[in-house]
C-alpha cells in the first residue's frame, strides 16, 4: 500500500528527528524506532520503508562507495575522501568495492553523483 | 615530429581518463509510460533524463522525493531499480532545410526509410515564444488557394488561424490544399527567378492521428508534388502520448529555424484536441490536479505558448500556424475550442450541414473570421471580393427565412438568386487549389454579372469552364493580374474582352 501524504510527512519528521549536528545518529535512530514501536502509527510498515529511504539516501550523501576493478592502494582512498570532503564541504568517507566488470579505473558514487572514469563506461559510450 | 605526436597523445590520454561527473537516479515504478524516479538531484525542469538502452525521458514533475519523467521511447524493457541519469541538456530536435521532404517522429529521427538527415543543427523543443519587440504586424498574405477563404477569410503570414469542425468536415483537405497551393506557388516564384519571392515552407504535425491516415497524407502530398517543400511530424495513435505530446512542440522548433533565419513557414497541427487528451493523460499519471473535464490546470498554457511561437519576425521571417480542433456535435463552445479560439487570431469554421448540402469547402461564413482581415489581403481581391462575406451572410439570414413564406419581393428575391451563386462558385473540390489570379478573375466576372444568365445548377460547371479557358487561352493576362495584384483599367479592359469570348463559347455550348 502506498504511503500517504501524514506518512511522508510523519516520516520526515522522524529523519529530521534522526539527525545529530547534521549527521544520522545511530542512538537518535534506536529512539525513533523505539518510539515507532510503542505507539504503533499508521501504515507503520509504509512509514517505515519511507524512513529507512530517507537515512540511507543521507548516509550515501556522506560515505562514496569507490567501486574498482584492480588493485586500489590504500593511500588513493584517502585521497579521495580528502578531495570529495573538499568538494562537498562537509565529512565523507569512502569505502571500496572491487568490481571486475569495469575492467579498468574507477566509479565514485555520492548520493545522487557517480563520478565515471571506468573503461566499461567509454566502451558503452562508444557502443551508442 | 614524433615529438608533437607525442604531445597529441598525451592530450588524448589526459582526455579519456577525465572523469565525468553524473547525476543519477533509480526507477521507483514504471507505469503507462511515466517513470517515477528517486535521486536525479540535480534535475532541470524539461529536461532530457538518459534510461538504459539509450531511451529518453524527461522530467516533467519535481517534487520533494522523485522526478516523474515522461518515456519518449519503449518502456517494456525499463524496470525498478534500473539506473537513470541526467543530461543536462534540454529536449533538442535536428531542424534545417535536410528535413524538407522527410518523414520524422516527435523526436526528428526519420521514419520514412530514406535514410539518415543530414542535419548539423538542433533546436531545442520548448522555446519562449518572440516578444513584443521582436515582431511585425501580419500584412503579407499567404494564400490557401481555397477561394472562399481567400477572398472572405484572408490569412497572412505569421498569423494562427484556427480550423474547426466536427469530424469528417473536410478540416485536413483545408490544410493540405494550403501546403500544396504554396508548393505550387514556390514552383512558379523560384521558377520565376525572381530575387524578392519568399518561398514557403510546410510542416505537417499529425498528432493522434491513425497511421493509415497519415500514409494517405504523405500520398496526397507527394502525387501534388508537394513533399519536397513539406516536413512530416508524425506521433500516430500508437505512439505514447509523450510523443503525441512533445511532436507540435518538436514541429514549432523545425518551423522556428526557417522563420530565425529569413524565410517564411507554415505550419499545421492536426490536431489540437488529440494533443490535449494526450496531455490530460499524462497529466492524471503524473498526478497533477485535474479541473475541468479532468484537463490540468495549464492546458490553457499548453496550447498558448505552442501557438505564440508563430509569428512574423522584424527582419527575420515568419511562421504561419493553422492549429486544427475537432468538435463534438457542433459544439464551438467546449473547453479547448474555447481555449484555441481565444487563442489564434480568427478561425474557420467547417459546417456538417453545409457538407453533407454539397457545400465543400463547408466553410460557414457566419462563424468564420480572420482578425488580421484585410491587411493581409492583395488589392485585387479586395477589389472583387471585398462585399461577397456580406452578400453571402445576407443571403444565409433571408435564406431562412424565405422558407416560411412564396411571397418575396424583387429585391429578396435578387440577393437569394445571388447568394446561391456565390454559393455555387465557391464550390471546389479536394486537393485543387486555385491560383489567386485565377480566383481574382472569376469572381471579377461574378462582381461584372457574368453568372447571372447561367441556370444556378449550371454555375460549378460554368466556373470551371472560365477557368479552363483563362488558364489554357489567357495566360498572360492571368500572369498580368498576378504581378500587378492590382486590377488596372487596362487589365478591366483585357478581362472583360476574355469574359465576352468566354461567354460567348460557353453560351453556344
Amino acid at each position: 500500500m502506498a504511503a500517504d501524504k501524514k506518512t511522508k510527512v510523519l516520516a520526515r519528521q522522524l529523519f529530521k528527528l534522526s539527525l545529530a549536528d547534521g549527521q544520522v545518529s545511530a542512538e537518535k535512530v534506536s529512539g525513533v524506532l523505539g518510539w515507532v514501536d510503542k505507539h504503533e502509527p499508521r501504515q507503520p510498515l509504509a512509514l517505515l520503508k519511507l524512513y529507512q529511504n530517507l537515512i540511507a539516501t543521507e548516509l550515501s550523501r556522506l560515505n562514496a562507495v569507490v567501486t574498482h576493478a584492480g588493485p586500489l592502494a590504500a593511500t588513493a582512498l584517502g585521497q579521495i575522501e580528502q578531495a570529495l570532503t573538499k568538494k562537498y564541504q562537509r565529512r565523507i568517507t569512502a569505502t571500496a568495492r572491487p568490481d571486475a566488470k569495469l575492467l579498468a579505473g574507477l566509479r565514485v558514487h555520492i548520493g545522487d553523483d557517480v563520478y565515471e572514469s571506468s573503461a566499461s563506461s567509454q566502451l558503452a559510450a562508444l557502443s551508442v | 615530429m614524433s615529438n608533437v605526436i607525442e604531445q597529441i597523445e598525451q592530450q588524448i590520454a589526459k582526455l579519456s581518463t577525465k572523469a565525468v561527473k553524473k547525476n543519477t537516479g533509480h526507477i521507483r515504478t514504471v507505469a503507462d509510460g511515466v517513470a517515477k524516479v528517486d535521486g536525479l538531484s540535480d534535475v532541470m525542469y524539461n529536461e532530457m533524463v538518459q534510461f538504459p538502452g539509450g531511451t529518453i525521458g524527461i522530467a516533467l514533475n519535481l517534487e520533494q522525493d522523485e522526478v516523474g519523467c515522461v518515456v519518449l521511447g519503449d518502456v517494456s524493457q525499463l524496470k525498478e531499480g534500473d539506473e537513470v541519469t541526467t543530461t543536462g541538456k534540454l529536449l533538442s530536435v535536428p531542424v534545417g532545410r535536410a528535413l524538407l521532404g522527410r518523414v520524422v517522429d516527435a523526436l526528428g529521427r526519420p521514419i520514412d526509410g530514406k535514410g539518415p538527415i543530414a542535419s548539423t543543427e538542433t533546436y531545442p523543443v520548448e522555446k519562449i515564444a518572440p516578444g513584443v519587440m521582436a515582431r511585425k504586424s501580419v500584412s503579407q498574405p499567404l494564400f490557401t488557394g481555397i477561394m472562399a477563404i481567400d477572398s472572405m477569410i484572408p490569412i497572412g503570414r505569421g498569423q494562427r488561424e484556427l480550423i474547426i469542425g466536427d469530424r469528417g468536415t473536410g478540416k485536413t483537405t483545408i490544410c493540405l490544399d494550403t501546403i500544396i497551393n504554396q508548393a505550387r506557388i514556390n514552383k512558379v516564384g523560384l521558377a520565376s527567378g525572381d530575387k524578392n519571392f519568399r518561398p514557403v515552407y510546410s510542416i505537417y504535425v499529425a498528432v493522434g492521428q491513425k497511421q493509415s491516415n497519415v500514409v494517405r497524407t504523405i500520398s496526397a502530398l507527394e502525387a501534388a508534388d508537394a513533399l519536397q517543400f513539406t516536413t512530416i511530424v508524425a506521433a500516430t495513435a500508437g505512439d505514447n502520448p509523450a510523443n503525441q505530446y512533445i511532436a507540435p512542440f518538436s514541429g514549432a522548433a523545425i518551423g522556428e529555424w526557417f522563420m530565425e533565419n529569413g524565410m517564411d513557414a507554415l505550419i499545421v497541427y492536426d490536431d489540437l484536441s488529440k494533443h490535449a487528451v494526450a496531455y490530460r493523460q499524462i497529466s492524471l499519471i503524473l498526478k497533477r490536479p485535474s479541473g475541468r473535464e479532468a484537463y490540468p490546470g495549464d492546458v490553457f498554457y499548453l496550447h498558448s505558448r505552442l501557438l505564440e511561437r508563430a509569428a512574423r519576425l522584424d527582419g527575420k521571417g515568419s511562421l504561419t500556424a493553422l492549429p486544427v480542433i475537432e468538435t463534438q456535435a457542433g459544439d464551438v463552445s467546449a473547453y479547448i475550442p474555447t481555449n484555441v479560439i481565444s487563442i489564434t487570431d480568427g478561425q474557420i469554421f467547417l459546417e456538417t450541414d453545409l457538407f453533407n448540402q454539397g457545400i465543400r469547402p463547408a466553410v460557414s461564413v457566419g462563424l468564420s473570421v480572420s482578425r488580421v482581415g484585410s491587411a493581409a489581403q492583395i488589392k485585387v481581391t479586395k477589389q472583387v471580393g471585398g462585399k461577397l462575406k456580406g452578400e453571402l451572410a445576407q443571403f444565409r439570414e433571408l435564406a431562412a427565412f424565405a422558407q416560411f413564406g412564396s411571397d418575396l419581393d424583387a429585391k429578396t428575391k435578387a440577393t437569394l438568386d445571388r447568394g446561391s451563386r456565390i454559393v455555387e462558385l465557391f464550390k471546389q473540390p479536394q486537393l485543387n487549389p486555385l491560383a489567386i489570379e485565377v480566383q481574382a478573375a472569376v469572381l471579377w466576372a461574378l462582381q461584372k454579372n457574368y453568372f447571372d444568365s447561367i441556370d444556378v445548377k449550371q454555375i460549378v460547371t460554368a466556373a470551371n469552364s472560365l477557368r479552363d479557358f483563362l488558364i489554357t487561352r489567357k495566360s498572360e493576362l492571368l500572369t498580368t493580374v498576378r504581378t500587378k495584384a492590382a486590377l488596372s483599367p487596362e487589365i478591366e479592359v483585357d478581362l472583360k474582352a476574355a469574359a465576352e469570348e468566354w461567354k460567348a463559347t460557353f453560351s453556344a455550348k
